[in-house]
């Protein structure tokens, strides 16, 4: 496990530290010398902004997938043991489907003549078909379908183990339900929630397929513009650059987050 | 749905939803649960439907038709496709459950030099845009004289999916009772072996929350992919990719239907298998 | 842990004695677009030659020039477009092609024989080429419409589409403001910015991959894409009118070359003979409705498929056709630009 982590994940994040310092030549082959001219050229407003929309993103859709997918979690966790995997696989199947053959689905529900507005003018609930798709709220909930499995999945695991004397103990105490949820319920399964949104948040920031497809296309995420310095700009540096940037803010945050906790606890 | 229990008489009987949640509780959580399972569900049913309609296009209903079914069973190339997704993301799930359980493990019981720098470390590969992933890994695998195929796709997949395996049992073990452990050491267990037989059974459902969310990660994913298969590896999102510029064939629906048609037969078999078992 | 190394290790060994084993010579590895040479043209090839073909894909230019850079596979045969051919060229990284051994390049038609990014074929052979033009429904835009200037109206704000590409975005302001598309200074793109921030204000969706998508379903009405996508909707449905900008069109030309370090040259040049034929040329037009290099090949084409005014625009003049030219470095700065202009 050690060897995995240091040859495949330590030795390229290396690798690409080095490349952002370097430069490329004009077919976008990096020629190694040592220049800061990326990271100057990364703290422009403009890409600032972009990982200001992208994480914008995330953090509405990991709020989204949290209010949707704990109240699931909860039923499937508190749910008898028999059902309880069966209808955590069901949560799970629906995206054994291709990605773009799910969000190709939505885009036929969604666009003008798509099955939603045909539903809609049929029963004259609108007279006109509204424009669904290419709007943020097309994005938020392309993000929130493909993310909502990495919430449920790990507060469902949480919830699993609450010990049922406990709960039972507090109704028989006279709590109201709302009270043992909250002082009961929540905090025990507070590592599932923190686990969700890491789940979710974290990679929703990078996502970007979701926002082109479903978006039209007209913010760009830090991921997409990430991805066109390799496959469109030819130029690796800058997008190593960005990379490392992002790489370093996250694990910033991280590493704040847990000694706030270590604080806490003393 | 109760008869089981009154096998097992030992431990309290145990209610449909809530121990003794109040009715308007569950009726609650269960129409939530009702609602989100209809919007995972929604797209997959019009996949499902359209694989038996007679139009190339989604759009409108034209008429019943199998034929999709029948291309799709001599289309070798795109099951072919299909099947190196499934060898890929079935071994990919099985490595990315052992690195991560036991990854997550030696994080939470030991203490070591550098444990909280390793503890970040792992995130790295799910914060890290894929395409930086995939050219890193890719010029790697180079330099190792690894040739592309799957072993390096499927090194790469591990790579970026048993974070995912990792956070969840990391979440199942915050306050695990040490006293489990330490009866079965107490019993003159090895550390593995104590391991092997309380801890793992412990964390058995995080670890199959884990190995879902890492099975459905790689069988998924495209663009590390580009850069890390051989001729050999082509995999179906590969193959997806590239059909939507000349339009998506329905033959794609037809075998997602497939797919999760055998997968739903497959989990209801083993729950009425394991049924049985207890009755 | 030494343990888990240990195994690693052995793992890796392993692996690349299996790799190492099924490793055959007899094998014409392409690195290809996805979805660009149909299976059923492989199989034919591997029918009549007994050549085996193997078969990775990418989906742009760039992607394929890292991964060749990288040295990840051996490919014999790779398609580059005519941009990314004449950088290639540049750098000597193409082997010249031996044409004793492809007579069908008589099929070519002349005009694709004297390209300028590689004159006289002496490194790539044209396999498909395409326009980048105007598609718009004709049922809700009324016309008429000729040039980028009847696309990017106000009456059509917020009802188009256009391709998700930046070299595109660019060399369209270039040639509807009278530059030539290939001059890509920094005092050009100056000059073009207030341009390409109007238009790109009033366009609703980019897609390069298809945005076919969006037209059909009604979400826009007007697009500028690629000729191919036109050609599909035009079969779907005639209402789909595509024209050719007035200003000045922008032609693609995908090819065929081998890279210098590609292990079977004999092979990749029978198979570039081979996809010459005018029947192989049909085949491969039947499933992609582009404008053909194959004179040949041409010949065999339907009436419908002939007639289809997005593949074979009626009255084309070909020479007017505008090439890209590779901008090199440049690239980062026409990418910089359109990031810049979709985030205001």
């Amino acid at each position: 496990m050690l060897g995995w982590l240091l040859l495949f994940v330590v030795v390229p994040t290396l690798m690409l530290v080095v490349i952002s310092f370097c430069e490329r030549d004009s077919l976008g082959r990096v020629i190694f010398t040592f220049s800061t001219e990326n990271y100057v050229r990364a703290f422009d407003w403009m890409w600032l902004k972009i990982l200001g929309i992208s994480v914008w993103y995330a953090f509405l859709t990991t709020v989204i997938c949290l209010l949707l997918g704990y109240p699931v979690a909860y039923f499937i966790g508190r749910s008898s043991e028999r059902v309880r995997g069966l209808l955590i696989m069901l949560v799970m199947i629906p995206f054994w489907t291709s990605f773009l053959v799910r969000t190709y689905a939505w885009i036929s529900i969604l666009s003008q003549e798509g099955l939603l507005n045909a539903a809609l003018t049929s029963m004259r609930i609108v007279s006109e078909p509204i424009g669904f798709l290419y709007t943020p709220f097309a994005v938020v909930l392309g993000l929130v379908y493909n993310f909502l499995p990495f919430m449920i999945l790990p507060i469902y695991t949480s919830v699993e183990k609450l010990d049922n004397s406990l709960i039972e103990a507090a109704y028989d105490l006279g709590a109201r339900p709302a009270r043992v949820f909250g002082q009961i319920v929540l905090p025990l399964t507070q590592p599932g929630i923190a686990a969700g949104i890491l789940l979710v948040f974290v990679p929703a920031i990078a996502m970007f397929a979701i926002t082109t497809l479903m978006g039209g296309g007209t913010n760009p995420t830090i991921g997409e513009v990430i991805q066109n310095q390799f496959t469109k700009a030819r130029n690796q540096p800058f997008g190593a650059a960005l990379g490392v940037l992002l790489l370093v803010i996250f694990i910033f945050s991280l590493w704040l987050s847990t000694k706030f906790r270590r604080a806490e606890d003393q | 749905m109760t008869s089981s229990n009154e096998f097992a008489p030992v431990l309290p009987a145990r209610r449909w939803w809530l121990p003794r949640g109040p009715a308007i509780q569950r009726v609650f959580f269960g129409t939530w649960t009702a609602g989100v399972f209809a919007f995972l569900y929604i797209p997959i049913l019009l996949l499902v439907f359209y694989s038996f309609n007679d139009s190339k296009l989604n759009l409108q209903w034209v008429g019943f038709t199998t034929k999709w079914y029948g291309l799709l069973l001599q289309n070798e190339v795109l099951i072919r496709a299909f099947q190196n997704s499934l060898i890929v993301a079935c071994v990919t799930t099985v490595l990315s459950v052992v690195i991560g359980t036991s990854a997550a493990w030696l994080l939470y019981r030991y203490r070591f030099p550098a444990q909280q720098t390793l503890g970040l470390l792992i995130f790295i590969p799910m914060v890290m845009p894929e395409v930086l992933m995939g050219v890193s890994l890719l010029v790697l695998f180079v330099n190792l004289g690894l040739p592309l195929g799957y072993t390096t796709l499927i090194i790469a997949h591990t790579t970026f999916c048993f974070p995912f395996v990792l956070v969840g049992v990391q979440a199942r073990l915050q306050g695990i009772d040490p006293a489990l452990e330490e009866a079965a050491l107490d019993l003159g267990a090895t550390p593995l072996k104590a391991f092997w037989l309380v801890i793992v059974p412990y964390l058995m459902p995080a670890i199959i929350a884990g190995a879902l969310m890492a099975f459905t990660l790689s069988f998924d994913e495209y663009i590390v992919t580009v850069f890390t298969s051989g001729a050999d590896s082509q995999t179906l999102p590969l193959k997806v990719y590239g059909m939507v510029r000349v339009g998506l064939n329905p033959q794609l629906n037809a075998l997602s239907t497939l797919f999760i048609g055998a997968t739903a037969l497959l989990v209801i078999a083993s729950q009425v298998f394991s049924r049985n078992k207890s009755t | 842990m030494k343990k888990h190394t240990t195994l690693l290790s052995a793992a890796i060994a392993g692996a690349m004695l299996l790799a190492g084993c099924g490793k055959k010579d007899d094998t014409l590895n392409l690195f290809v677009w996805t979805e660009y040479v149909p299976q059923a043209v492989l199989d034919k090839f591997t029918e009549e030659t007994g050549i085996k073909v193997a078969m990775e894909t990418y989906s742009s230019n760039e992607e394929m020039t890292q991964k060749l850079f990288a040295g990840g596979g051996n490919y014999d045969l790779i398609q580059p477009s005519e941009y990314t051919v004449e950088a290639l060229i540049k750098d000597n990284y193409l082997q010249p092609l031996d044409h004793a051994k492809i007579p069908n390049l008589k099929n070519l038609a002349p005009e694709f024989r004297e390209m300028p990014f590689d004159p006289g074929n002496k490194y790539s052979v044209p396999w498909l080429s395409g326009f980048v033009g105007i598609t718009y429904n004709a049922e809700t835009i009324p016309g008429p419409v000729v040039g980028y200037s009847d696309v990017f109206t106000a009456n059509n704000a917020g009802r188009i589409v256009t391709l998700d590409d930046s070299r595109e975005l660019v060399s369209w302001a270039m040639t509807a403001s009278g530059l030539p598309i290939n001059d890509v200074t920094d005092e050009n793109l100056e000059k073009i910015k207030p341009l390409l921030q109007d238009w790109m204000s009033k366009i609703k969706v980019f897609d390069s991959d298809s945005p076919k998508t969006s037209l059909s379903n009604g979400d826009v009405d007007i697009g500028v894409i690629w000729s191919g996508e036109g050609a599909i909707l035009f079969n779907q449905n005639p209402k789909f009118q595509w024209v050719l900008p007035a200003e000045g069109f922008h032609m693609f030309i995908d090819s065929l070359a081998i890279p210098k370090t590609a292990k079977n040259k004999e092979m990749a040049e029978e198979f570039i003979n081979f996809i010459l034929r005018p029947d192989i040329g049909k085949m491969i037009l039947d499933e992609f409705p582009y404008y053909s290099p194959n004179a040949e090949a041409r010949k065999l084409l339907s009436d419908a498929e002939r007639n289809n005014p997005a593949s074979y625009p009626p009255g084309l003049d070909i020479t007017k056709a505008l090439l890209f030219k590779d901008v090199g470095a440049q690239g980062s700065k026409v990418d910089e630009l359109i990031t810049s202009l979709k985030v205001q």
